[in-house]
């Protein structure tokens, strides 16, 4: 009777691990080349938070959402799986997937044969199967989730989980000094690009950047009067989001680099409390 | 001279008798030292054979002689400097040691659906669209390749060797896929260009991967 119990209970148990497991295996699979239905007309500007479909999408995802954020602890920074990939070319893949921004109406095409193609190579050397090198699973995982409409809490998550255990690989200026993935920048750098690609103008940088965090100097010199500006890292600061806060694009990342080397080993190495300088890039 | 001519064929006909006999009446065979070519990749036995019937013709797409050119137009011996156009016994031969023992790859680079129409055993589908600059998944073709590193920085001393071949002498697809690779950084030395492709392949007979419309 006890042996028939036990039995039962872990049938029971083994059933609810495989129910808490396959969101995430739905979720590998999904991040394939190939897409599984054929949405690309459907997302347009889904992308945009502001979008209603998005707003909807939210509410069914919190749940996912926090069953998710319940098992992601924070890392520390460096845990991180990231790379040296430039955000220009993963948004403009995400983009392409999405067939917002394709300059080629055969891209779709050319991905599939893509797919083929590494399916055939990987077969016949005997690699593993299926799976994209980390920095495209990246694209697949958001191009996936911004077409199922998720909200951006959700594709927070679902970002942060897969990087942190190692499934996809983040650009070292969107990792936070506290460690996180820093989707807010890496979702508004897709829809800036996406606004472009539509003939949008091109963001302009924020006439005064202000708030938290910043401070401005006049430095008085005998020939001229330079201004500096100073900032000091927070919790959820990446490289990406500060470029974005002082420059409106993410792409200016390397200027305040640069301008701290000092002090910053990578660019994925931020530490709350540090301070800045912001050059001037006028 | 033409009675030299004679002399020599009636003199050889006994002796490709001989041959016939001895390697179990097989009449068509690649060379006169073998009869056919087998090998295995990645677990995968492949074998090359020619057509047995001497009759036999080819019919169907690979009859064609007049396909309009542009874009269909006749390709030069060399695809790119340092790339050598090599011919079917050479590809047999890259088959049955580089492919086997996993240092080389015969790319059809050719689109899937000629391909799975029909191709040369142990060929991989690589269409020379997927090996250009404008293709956001090259780079993981290329390591799929043996190419090893990061963003613009590929080291493909690893990379294996390819044979890159598509329809034929009136098809350019194999040498745009010879110049893309080249473009990527793939060494010259590590390429060589089929220039015959399935056009030749099939003149000869060989074998394919699944029924050729025609052959």
């Amino acid at each position: 009777m006890i042996r028939a119990v036990f039995v039962l209970f872990s049938v029971a148990l083994v059933l609810c691990a495989f129910i808490v497991v396959r969101p995430f295996s739905d979720r590998t699979v999904q991040a394939d080349l190939i897409p599984s239905v054929p949405v690309e007309a459907q997302v347009t500007r889904a992308a945009a938070p502001a979008d209603p479909v998005a707003v909807d999408a939210a509410s069914d995802a919190s749940s996912t959402a926090a069953v998710l954020a319940s098992i992601a602890q924070p890392a520390p920074a460096g845990q991180l799986n990231t790379d040296e990939s430039s955000m220009q070319e993963m948004t403009s893949g995400v983009l392409a997937s999405l067939g917002i921004a394709a300059t080629d109406p055969q891209d779709s095409a050319l991905r599939d044969q893509t797919a083929l193609a590494l399916a055939g190579i990987r077969q016949a050397t005997g690699q593993d199967t299926g799976d994209l090198t980390p920095q495209n699973a990246l694209q697949s995982l958001v191009t996936q989730a911004l077409r199922e409409g998720q909200s951006d809490d959700y594709i927070d998550m679902l970002v942060n989980e897969a990087a942190r255990a190692g499934d996809v690989s983040v650009p070292e200026i969107l990792v936070t000094a506290d460690g996180r993935v820093d989707t807010f920048v890496l979702l508004n750098a897709i829809v800036t690009q996406a606004g472009v690609a539509a003939g949008e103008p091109a963001p302009l940088a924020p006439e005064t950047a202000g708030g938290e965090g910043v401070e401005v100097r006049v430095v008085q010199r005998v020939d001229d009067t330079a201004q500096y500006r100073f900032y000091t890292i927070g919790p959820g600061d990446s490289l990406g989001a500060i470029a974005v806060k002082f420059y409106g694009d993410i792409s200016y990342f390397e200027a305040i680099y640069d301008a701290n080397r000092a002090i910053l080993s990578s660019p994925d190495m931020l530490h709350v409390g540090q301070r800045l300088v912001i050059p001037d890039l006028g | 001279m033409l009675h030299r001519f004679a002399a020599l064929a009636l003199a050889s006909l006994p002796l490709a008798g001989l041959f016939a006999f001895g390697a179990g009446a097989q009449e068509v065979r690649i060379t006169e030292g073998r009869a056919d070519s087998s090998f295995e990749i990645a677990g995968q036995t492949f074998t090359i054979a020619r057509i047995q019937d001497s009759e036999h013709q080819i019919s169907g797409e690979f009859a064609r002689t007049s396909r309009v050119c542009p874009p269909f137009c006749i390709q030069p011996a060399i695809a790119a400097r340092g790339v050598p156009t090599i011919g079917e016994l050479e590809v047999i031969d890259f088959l049955e040691n580089k492919a086997a023992n996993a240092t080389g790859l015969l790319l059809d680079t050719r689109l899937p659906e000629w391909f799975v129409g029909g191709s040369i055993p142990g060929a991989v589908n690589v269409p020379f669209a997927t090996l250009e600059a404008t293709n956001p998944y090259r780079q993981d073709i290329l390591l799929a390749l043996g190419a090893t590193g990061g963003e613009g920085e590929l080291d493909f001393t690893n990379a294996r060797e390819l044979v890159l071949f598509a329809n034929g002498p009136w098809d350019d697809q194999a040498a745009r896929a010879v110049r893309n690779l080249l473009d990527a950084g793939y060494p010259a030395e590590k390429l060589s260009y089929y220039r015959g492709g399935m056009q030749d392949w099939l003149v000869l007979g060989l074998s394919v991967t699944s029924a050729v419309a025609g052959q």
